[in-house]
């Protein structure tokens, strides 16, 4: 199965964006990161994006998860 | 049928779950998240031991301990009911979408609160679009912006001196004359930040949020007038108090008037077999040293239960 593009777009004291790379990590999953707080560029991106501003949002292949929604990104990711 | 099920993976649930383990029950944790309140607070000066740390590592020190005890946590569970059955209890509900169910001698309840809300127009419509009840999750989004935080105690305190490092502007919409908690953070707020960049609005009750697509502003009321004011903000906070997470239990559970539920000393609720901890029960102190001494003191009660019913 090809690899899948995976971003994640987080904050550092986001506990959801904690349990999601750790759901990645867990599960072999290659991803990007970007910190909203720091990047304003990718924090735009991020809000036009999901048209909302709640973290995590999560890009799989184009695909968008906002929160840490385990068994929708169980199903994108093909775990 | 296992002796134990807890309901809830935060500062109550995983140290009851660690003395489970210790103590070689069959048992497992359900929980929607694992961390709760105590994963969504910010900066923690004042657990045990520990002079400095924030929410998300001390929850992820919780998470080494309750891997280390090869503890079973089943995330992603929204429990729907729990009912006497048999010789204990079953629990129902759905874990990420599929149905589950759970039989268990006892149950310990430590599944805490969720935030309240304010329950005026456009809060709902425009919530994640700029209205938070997260100041630690949310806030770093608004930089250089204009924000307001709603509320009167250590959480609209915490959240304005968090938001004043981060937010061009920062105004403080208390419905009361003055703010209820801790008095250095009060100080801080009310001597230091307000001569930087916060300004502290008293006696005001937030009516509407105003939004198209994104928060643009609120207006609220004071007693000098009912014209309602304008502010001009990019985020909103809500920091007005929390709920307990107490609505799927039974009725014969004995409740106060605000839902938390009643324990004794040692965890016991008025139905015998379920004990509960943390800031779900009638404790009037919600700390985290608090909840992870509640929740030890139900896991031994729940094994003095467990030791009865054997003889």
């Amino acid at each position: 199965m090809a690899a899948k593009n995976v971003t994640i777009y987080t904050t550092p004291t986001c506990s959801f964006c904690h349990a999601a790379k750790e759901f990645f990590a867990e599960n072999n999953v290659e991803f990007t990161e970007h910190d909203v707080a720091k990047d304003g560029q990718a924090r735009e991106d991020m809000i036009k994006k999901s048209g909302q501003m709640g973290v995590p949002v999560i890009d799989v292949d184009g695909n968008l998860v906002v929160g840490f929604d385990r068994n929708r990104l169980t199903e994108l990711l093909g775990l | 049928m296992r002796d134990l099920i807890i309901i809830g993976a935060s500062a109550a649930g995983v140290p009851a779950g660690v003395y489970a383990s210790r103590r070689k029950l069959d048992f497992k944790i359900l929980s929607g998240d694992f961390g709760g309140e105590m994963a969504r607070s910010g900066e923690i000066e004042n657990w045990p031991g520990v002079v400095h740390t924030t929410g998300v590592e001390l929850a992820g020190k919780f998470r080494e301990q309750a891997k280390a005890n090869n503890i079973a946590i089943d995330e992603g569970v929204t429990v729907t009911e729990l009912r006497r059955e048999d010789d204990g209890f079953v629990v129902r509900g759905k874990n990420n979408g599929t149905e589950i169910e759970e039989r268990a001698r006892t149950v310990i309840v430590t599944t805490g609160v969720h935030p309240r809300e304010l329950d005026i127009p456009g809060e709902k419509a425009l919530r994640t679009k700029g209205v938070s009840y997260c100041t630690v999750c949310d806030g770093p989004l608004f930089d250089g912006k204009t924000v307001a935080t709603i509320g009167g105690g250590n959480s609209a305190l915490e959240s304005a001196i968090m938001l004043s490092e981060i937010a061009e502007k920062v105004y403080v919409i208390n419905k009361n004359p003055q703010f209820q908690g801790d008095t250095t953070l009060i100080e801080k707020v009310t001597e230091q930040l307000t001569q930087k960049n916060v300004e502290v609005i008293y006696n005001a009750m937030t009516q509407k949020i105003l939004g198209d697509g994104f928060v643009s502003g609120l207006e609220y009321t004071t007693e000098d007038s009912d014209e309602p004011q304008k502010l001009e903000v990019d985020g909103i906070f809500v920091h007005i108090g929390m709920i307990p997470n107490s609505d799927f239990l039974p009725d014969d559970v004995e409740r106060n008037e605000y839902g938390n539920v009643k324990v004794d000393m040692i965890g016991k609720t008025s139905v015998p077999g379920l004990f509960a901890a943390g800031d779900v029960t009638s404790m009037p102190y919600q700390q985290l040293a608090i909840a992870a001494g509640q929740g030890v003191a139900a896991l031994l009660t729940a094994v003095d239960y467990l030791n009865k019913l054997k003889t």
